[in-house]
């Protein structure tokens, strides 16, 4: 029998290109995709809600958010991903489907989406002017204030957009997670609208 | 057009999915073959407020119940259709 061997690689390998990319001079746009993470899709199972809340505040020390919001736990994030779901984005096997399923027993369906989705952090000083041009949503700091997200579409692509901790410098941090398939066409449509302000592209393997 | 779903707030129209009326309701299994056809083929044209299933595909993926005028495009209530998320299920 043939021996297969499985490369795990970014969606976006062959399109990230790091170093500096459209208009030269200070950077509008920083882009930085985050590699190697774990994503749990928990959703509650009908009448189920109230079990999975109970459970997730056990689980994470705070409550599981209920409406458009990402909240930071020690070692976890918990987005909004819709109705009684979230997800668990975490980092080094912490919270994984292994170690939630016992949390979850009975009270939600779990869905491992690590390989399916890929992250990306847009901060800079012009993130939002960038971000305008692909989204809708009001992305003001007087809306969308730190730990605000949302569930949306930006080029016909199916997104959960948050913001997470401001940088160390003040500016904000804008978080895409794309369907991984989907993730190279958005990638190129972010770097489009982001060439006019100059980018900075990189990649981490932190969250 | 907008609609404001009652789970992620105001979004624009491309977002959503049309799935049409929201009126007719399943018959029963013995109901007969004329309630059957009634229920998948018959369709009232409304000019005026009518009741509308709508999909927020583009957002959270809720079913939405949608109370829209057809002449105005006025929309006087967004819904979660039952179903739409396990705690409302029967809503």
């Amino acid at each position: 029998m043939a021996e297969f061997s499985w490369d795990v690689r970014s969606p976006i390998d062959r399109a990230l290109v790091a170093g500096a990319y459209g208009a030269r001079g200070d950077a509008g746009v920083s882009l930085t995709e985050i590699r190697n993470f774990d994503l749990v899709q928990v959703m509650a199972r009908r009448g189920k809600a109230a079990d999975v809340a109970k459970a997730a505040k056990a689980r994470f020390g705070i409550a599981a958010p209920e409406t458009p919001k990402a909240v930071g736990t020690a070692d976890a994030t918990l987005i909004w991903s819709g109705p009684d779901q979230f997800l668990v984005l975490s980092k080094d096997g912490r919270h994984t489907m292994d170690t939630l399923a016992p949390v979850f027993a009975g009270s939600a369906s779990l869905s491992d989406q690590s390989h399916a989705r890929a992250l990306i952090s847009i901060s800079g000083d012009k993130a939002r002017a960038m971000l305008a041009k692909l989204s809708s949503i009001d992305l003001h700091p007087d809306v969308f204030a730190v730990g605000a997200a949302a569930a949306t579409s930006m080029d016909h692509t199916s997104v959960t957009l948050w913001r997470g901790p401001d940088r160390a410098d003040g500016q904000a941090v804008f978080n895409l997670l794309a369907f991984a398939t989907f993730a190279e066409s958005l990638w190129h449509t972010v770097l489009d609208s982001a060439a006019e302000y100059g980018v900075t592209i990189g990649y981490s393997e932190d969250l | 057009m907008r609609i404001t779903c009652p789970f992620c707030g105001e979004r624009e129209l491309g977002e959503f999915t049309y799935l049409g009326d929201a009126k007719p309701q399943r018959p029963v299994a013995d109901a007969g073959e004329e309630a059957v056809y009634d229920y998948v083929y018959l369709r009232d044209n409304v000019a005026g407020v009518m009741a509308e299933n709508w999909y927020h595909g583009g957002g959270c993926r809720a079913w939405l119940k949608v109370t829209r005028n057809t002449l105005t495009h006025e929309i006087s209530s967004v819904e979660p259709a039952a179903g739409a998320g396990a705690a409302k299920v029967g809503a």
